[in-house]
């Protein structure tokens, strides 16, 4: 079965090939076709150069694992997503059901981050001549991930066609951005649409039977439950008080972004990352290390525990809200990231202290990761500067 | 056995590097293949010299006869490594001589020079010997860094290293070409000794089966490929700018200066490792200088998806059925030229890929895999991920020095380690994106060479 399909998609693909080489009909669509030729087909290349024989791992393959690794939380963001919208609107709390709920609220708006991401991938590869890159397979699924379920698809289109053209393609395309563009995307739907991005009322989607128009009732995520509500001396009695235990925060069950709620799952997507090297590691145990460490130092400060993000068990950082999610996926992006072994290590844990110290001094934003992170981009091509003047000063010169 | 450990014998560790995992590791089998019809020699796989003519097509000429020279160092004279007739020189691309065929006859002779014992040898002074081994073709063997070209008479190094082996599985191992060869290494040492202060030799942990040999290697080095090259031990040992300039040469190319100076008659023989993937025909073959890479290995197969490699998979060059073996080379490699695209590579578990990254399922095992001319995927844009960093023996930067070199950025690119990059071909081997990393590094170290010679 496989072969006729493999032997029958050659032949289509050879067969039309001639349209779109120079001197073709749709010469100008040629990366469209070479994009979708390679979806199926590794194409055979020599080496020219040396070395003559290569390694087997290429940029799709190395795309692919990060997408591997993203299918924990995806697959337990369309449930938990599912599992609140029907815990909300009421309904047959199956297995089954649940998940065909949450696919209905998901898959739109993955399908129209990809088709709109898309787009302007080709757009600009077609006008640059360029093959359209891998990168965006991950953008595109990444988005709405960090999305609450409500979320207008309109605004899904909106978000990503910021982050890919304003946050990747106008720096040059892949591999030349500086920002994380999937994050990008949210922090522009964040500050142009805050009324669909944060608040209590976005985190939980019912779907009318009849209009089948996505609607939204009220269902706070803990981080902002507690910005709320600051004046309960004690944190953790609050959370586990409204079902929020440190447990099911770790698990992720309870309403939030459709991929970013589940540490558990973030954790085993880490894993995979970490084990076949696609991900460093040093980024997401600095992370995680800056986030414990500064808050452990925070809760130290009683002039502080005012807020109530000051003094609570670090761990309890570690698990709300988007953090995990973001420290596996979003930072260890190795575009937007630094280069070098000791500047990872500074970048992961300036992005766990700035986490913390924006949940902790500035609760109007409870989601500190998505600016830390993005802040941090700003700063890695700085660390990579500075870590590669060290290296230089260490060496003895060959001139 | 007793261990034989000379006192100043110094541990190089590498840390960086890659393990061959390669089908058709060469047995240390050996096989003669002496008797031949055509050599030849390759000036153009001689890096850097402007090569002048001094026989022509149709001239008789013996072994050891002058064959060409460099045009830019005309005392650096290049010898015929055959008797018999010149059939043909072969021009490439811009009139580059790519080879010099001489059809051999059937009893050959040779040109004689002066014989060098160990006690005359001792007496020469520096001049005369270099002047000797450039009229007896074997200078051209000693090499300089950082260019890899041939070392300059007119200089003196602080030091030369000699590599007598390599961590590249596919290059001869010790034990075959040094065996019964200690006259001629000690006369090749003596003679090091006069040109540099310092002679540095260098033998792989693993390869310690030849006692005499032992006892003369000054460091022995722990990693893996490309540990053992005199470019790697230099930047692990060196301890200021001034050691930089130094000299290298490979130990069988010793054995060639010592059997010259020895015999006075210039040398031809050397062993090689062959290898086509298979067990049975993967051995040394102890051979001519320049021979014709057919006479090496044929298939009863056509022959045509071949693709024939000189001198290592990763940093060689691509040669044909019908070319030869350069001067330096002492590796040939026959691996399946990439014939067939593959369905859904990139989803596939990857059992059969060789890969350095953990990314197939194949890096689970030290098994070899059998290899071919493909590059597994396109080239895209580099995304920092930072693997060739992760793999290079003398600590560049690779993905940023490249950036450095497209933004014209020569100084940065040399604060980086520019120079003392060894050529490995290890960073195009892992890059992701397929970029060749290598060659680009490689083209800005010509590049800069060709500048600062046009300033002096």
């Amino acid at each position: 079965m496989l072969k006729h399909i493999e032997i029958y998609l050659r032949s289509f693909f050879d067969k039309n090939r001639h349209h779109f080489v120079d001197g073709g009909k749709y010469k100008k669509l040629a990366s469209i076709f070479e994009a979708v030729e390679t979806i199926f087909f590794i194409p055979a290349i020599r080496t020219k150069n040396a070395p003559f024989v290569r390694d087997g791992l290429d940029l799709k393959r190395f795309m692919s694992i990060v997408l591997l690794a993203l299918v924990p939380p995806l697959v337990f963001g369309i449930y938990n997503t599912g599992y609140h919208s029907l815990q909300a609107g009421g309904g047959n709390l199956t297995f089954f059901n649940v998940f065909l709920n949450g696919l209905m609220t998901v898959l739109p708006l993955i399908v129209v981050s990809y088709a709109v991401g898309f787009f302007w991938e080709i757009l600009f590869s077609v006008i640059r001549k360029h093959p359209i890159s891998e990168g965006f397979l991950v953008t595109g699924l990444l988005f709405p991930m960090t999305l609450p379920p409500t979320v207008p698809l309109w605004q899904v289109a909106v978000g990503i066609s910021f982050g890919v053209v304003i946050g990747k393609e106008v720096f040059g395309g892949t591999g030349r951005n500086i920002f994380n563009p999937a994050l990008t995307g949210r922090a522009f739907l964040f500050f142009a649409y805050p009324a669909k991005m944060s608040g209590g009322s976005v985190w939980v989607a019912i779907a009318d039977t009849a209009s089948s128009v996505v609607n939204a009732v009220t269902g706070a995520t803990p981080l902002a439950m507690t910005a709320l509500a600051p004046s309960f001396k004690n944190i953790e009695t609050m959370l586990s008080s409204a079902g929020y235990t440190f447990l099911t925060l770790f698990v992720g069950n309870y309403p939030g972004s459709v991929g970013g709620t589940s540490a558990l799952c973030c954790f085993l997507g880490a894993i995979i990352l970490i084990v076949t090297g696609v991900a460093s590691y040093r980024i997401i145990i600095g992370g995680v290390a800056g986030l414990l460490i500064s808050s452990f130092l925070l809760s130290l400060f009683p002039s502080v525990s005012m807020n109530p993000w000051a003094d609570i068990n670090p761990l309890y950082h570690l698990v709300a809200g988007g953090f995990a999610f973001g420290i596996v996926y979003m930072a260890t992006d190795p575009v937007s990231a630094p280069g070098t072994d000791r500047s990872k290590w500074v970048y992961g844990f300036c992005i766990g202290m700035l986490t913390v110290l924006i949940r902790v001094f500035n609760p109007a934003y409870p989601e500190g990761v998505m600016m830390a992170i993005l802040f941090m981009n700003l700063f890695a091509p700085l660390f990579d500067f500075i870590a590669i003047r060290m290296r230089v000063s260490r060496r003895i010169p060959n001139v | 056995m007793r261990e034989f450990v000379s006192v100043a014998m110094k541990t190089v560790r590498v840390k960086k590097g890659w393990r061959f995992k390669i089908n058709g590791t060469p047995s240390p089998e050996i096989e003669n293949r002496l008797e031949v019809k055509h050599v030849a020699a390759t000036p153009s796989k001689i890096p850097f010299i402007k090569p002048r003519l001094l026989a022509r097509s149709g001239d008789q000429v013996k072994i050891g006869s002058p064959l060409f020279e460099d045009k830019k160092n005309p005392g650096i004279k290049f010898l015929s490594p055959g008797s018999g007739k010149v059939v043909a020189v072969n021009y490439g691309p811009r009139r580059v001589i790519e080879e010099i065929i001489i059809a051999l006859d059937a009893d050959e002779s040779c040109e004689t020079f002066e014989t060098v014992d160990a006690k005359t040898l001792s007496r020469l002074d520096r001049k005369t010997l270099i002047l000797k081994l450039m009229a007896g073709g074997v200078w051209p063997f000693i090499r300089q860094l950082p260019y890899r070209e041939i070392a300059n008479p007119k200089l003196k190094p602080a030091s030369i290293l000699v590599s007598l082996d390599s961590a590249d599985p596919f290059q001869p191992s010790p034990e075959v070409c040094y065996n019964n060869q200690r006259s001629f290494f000690d006369m090749g040492v003596q003679a090091l000794r006069k040109l540099a202060e310092r002679v540095t030799i260098i033998q792989s942990a693993k390869n310690r089966s030849i006692d005499w040999l032992n006892q003369l290697v000054t460091h022995q080095v722990l990693g893996d490929y490309p540990a053992n090259d005199p470019g790697v031990v230099l930047y692990h040992t060196r301890q200021s700018p001034a050691d930089n300039h130094a000299w290298y040469i490979n130990g069988q190319d010793l054995l060639l200066i010592g059997e010259f100076l020895s015999t006075g008659l210039y040398p031809i023989q050397r062993v090689i490792s062959f290898s086509d993937g298979t067990i049975e025909n993967s051995k040394h073959i102890k051979t001519r200088l320049g021979i014709k890479l057919n006479e090496l290995y044929s298939s009863h197969e056509n022959m045509d998806h071949l693709r024939w490699i000189v001198g290592g998979v990763l940093s060689g060059y691509t040669s044909h059925a019908d070319g030869f073996l350069g001067m330096y080379e002492t590796s040939v490699m026959v691996i399946e030229e990439a014939q067939k695209s593959e369905f859904f590579g990139f989803a596939r578990p990857g059992s059969d890929k060789l890969s350095n990254s953990r990314t197939v399922l194949s890096a689970l095992s030290s098994a070899p895999l059998k290899v071919n001319s493909d590059m597994h995927g396109e080239e895209r844009p580099c995304i920092n991920c930072g693997y060739c960093a992760k793999i290079c023996p003398v600590d560049i930067l690779p993905q940023f020095t490249y950036k450095s070199i497209y933004a014209d950025e020569i100084e940065e690119a040399l604060a980086h380690g520019l120079l003392d990059c060894v050529e490995c071909g290890l960073c195009s081997f892992v890059c992701p994106s397929k970029i060749e990393l290598s060659e680009l590094l490689i083209d800005a170290k010509h590049m800069y060479r060709r500048e600062i010679n046009q300033g002096a």
